[in-house]
């Protein structure tokens, strides 16, 4: 379902939404529920594809916090894998002669927000509740894997997770599916990262398409986990 | 006679007066072109305000520049100008007092940086979005699209209330719902309501409370944290969906009513 489409046959059914790019009047519309856009060109692809989960309703922050259903307990000096889950935005984007234009972006999941940190120095994230160990849904929630290491000489209790999505790189195939890596400073201080492992097809990201500049794809997590 | 040759004042001719004017407006176009430039090329890339002052220091400082250059040709000695400066600061020390106090104040105003462009703030009564921060004074588009012009030094001696200044901020209706009313009910449907707006903050979480037994209703508070910059579309959507919600369930929000026992049974009903 995802991936890229020529402009004259684009339509898709997404489980019961149906959307696509349809002739009327005359004109190229491309249409999804009581969403409608004029389309003018002659030629081009659309690309379908998931992408950063942090633009609905509307895009006020670069954070996702994901908030484990049970808290889990690391080692100290030691590492380990999970594997949680991350909501699913989908994103229609208009391409050809090399430039990109978001067209649309929807998801099957209600968005959610929070802050992480206190008023004047946190951060307002996007906000994800996930079981360690849970299995992806098709279009609602995809699997983040992430690698989890103790650098402490304490154990450490993780309770959420707080990523920087413009360094997200998911890619589709069989599933959706994202990679991150944590370090556990100390105590209070953990990194996050999203790293980059190929599996599958890459989707165009969405700080790519609108040409967003990247400064950085680290998040130090100050105020506890 | 040669027109390029005359002499204006001293040994000032027109032509060295034109090849001053011609430095200026060149320096005035270069310095447009290089800060419209550096717009495009950074108006992605780093915050607003942060643009604005750059372009700022960037075009005064070619402009200034120029100045600088240009100044022998007519005949101005910057180093005498320095002698001379002493005795004429004082003097326009004491004339532009205000302007001074205004200049220093907006240097402070731009390293303190209380309000940044698109701040929403209240400043000596006045509310509205931050439009310009100038070295003299800051602009102020008010909610009804005003233009506000406040000098620098008023604003740096006033309290400033800087709506989003932090990220995310706190705001509380009070609702009042009759005492024949579920009261347990009424905090639920009110509760549902606040956790389905996606910018209802989950953490820090919403809390909805009884606050007061009133003279007419039993008064609930709700509390909830919305991010800075949406709070106020919040606002208003919340309270139209707790009153729609209530009314849907049952739940009326009273009118003042007052109970009158009269201490004689009444003639009517005899």
């Amino acid at each position: 379902m995802y991936g890229v489409y020529e402009l004259q046959n684009f339509h898709l059914n997404i489980r019961d939404l149906e959307l696509g790019i349809f002739e009327e009047n005359g004109f190229r519309i491309y249409r999804r529920g009581d969403l409608k856009k004029v389309v003018v060109a002659e030629s081009g692809r659309v690309v379908v594809n998931p992408v950063e989960p942090v633009n609905l309703p509307k895009n006020i922050t670069r954070f996702l916090l994901i908030e484990f259903d049970k808290p889990m307990v690391v080692e100290p000096k030691s590492s380990g894998k999970i594997s949680l889950t991350f909501p699913i935005e989908i994103a229609v984007i208009l391409a050809g002669k090399k430039s990109f234009e978001v067209l649309d972006v929807f998801s099957f999941v209600e968005p959610k927000y929070t802050l992480y940190g206190d008023p004047k120095n946190g951060v307002v994230c996007r906000y994800w509740r996930s079981e360690i160990f849970e299995e992806e849904e098709d279009f609602v929630k995809g699997r983040l894997e992430v690698e989890i290491s103790n650098s402490s000489s304490e154990w450490v209790e993780v309770g959420k997770l707080v990523f920087d999505v413009y360094g997200m790189k998911i890619y589709y195939g069989e599933s959706v599916v994202a990679f991150a890596e944590v370090r556990i400073l100390s105590e209070k201080v953990a990194e996050t990262e999203f790293v980059d492992r190929r599996i599958g097809k890459k989707s165009l990201e969405l700080y790519t398409a609108r040409k967003i500049p990247m400064v950085g794809k680290k998040f130090v997590m100050e105020w506890g986990f | 006679m040669d027109l390029l040759g005359l002499k204006v004042y001293g040994d000032v001719t027109v032509a060295d007066v034109l090849v001053v004017v011609a430095v200026i407006l060149f320096a005035v176009i270069l310095a447009k072109v290089v800060t419209l430039n550096l717009r495009r090329a950074l108006a992605d890339k780093i915050k607003r305000d942060q643009l604005e002052l750059l372009t700022k220091i960037v075009y005064w400082s070619i402009v200034v520049i120029a100045l600088i250059s240009v100044a022998p040709i007519l005949g101005l000695n910057l180093s005498g100008l320095l002698v001379a400066g002493g005795i004429a600061g004082i003097v326009i020390g004491f004339a532009s007092q205000s302007v001074v106090s205004n200049l220093v104040s907006g240097l402070f105003l731009m390293i303190e940086k209380p309000v940044r462009l698109g701040d929403q703030v209240e400043i000596e009564g006045i509310s509205g979005f931050i439009e310009d921060i100038r070295i003299m004074s800051t602009i102020v588009r008010t909610y009804d699209g005003l233009y506000v012009r406040i000098p620098n030094e008023r604003i740096f001696t006033s309290n400033i209330v800087n709506y989003t200044g932090n990220v995310a901020r706190r705001f509380e209706y009070r609702i009042g719902i009759k005492y024949n009313d579920d009261v347990d009910k009424a905090m639920e449907i009110i509760r549902e309501v606040v956790e389905k707006h996606p910018f209802v903050l989950k953490h820090p979480k919403p809390d909805v409370f009884v606050e007061d037994l009133g003279d007419n209703a039993v008064i609930l508070s709700v509390r909830l944290w919305a991010p800075a910059t949406e709070w106020f579309g919040v606002r208003m959507e919340l309270l139209r969906d707790i009153k729609k919600k209530l009314e849907e369930n049952g739940i009326e929000i009273p009118f003042p009513q007052r109970v009158v026992w009269f201490a004689n049974e009444l003639e009517l009903k005899k």
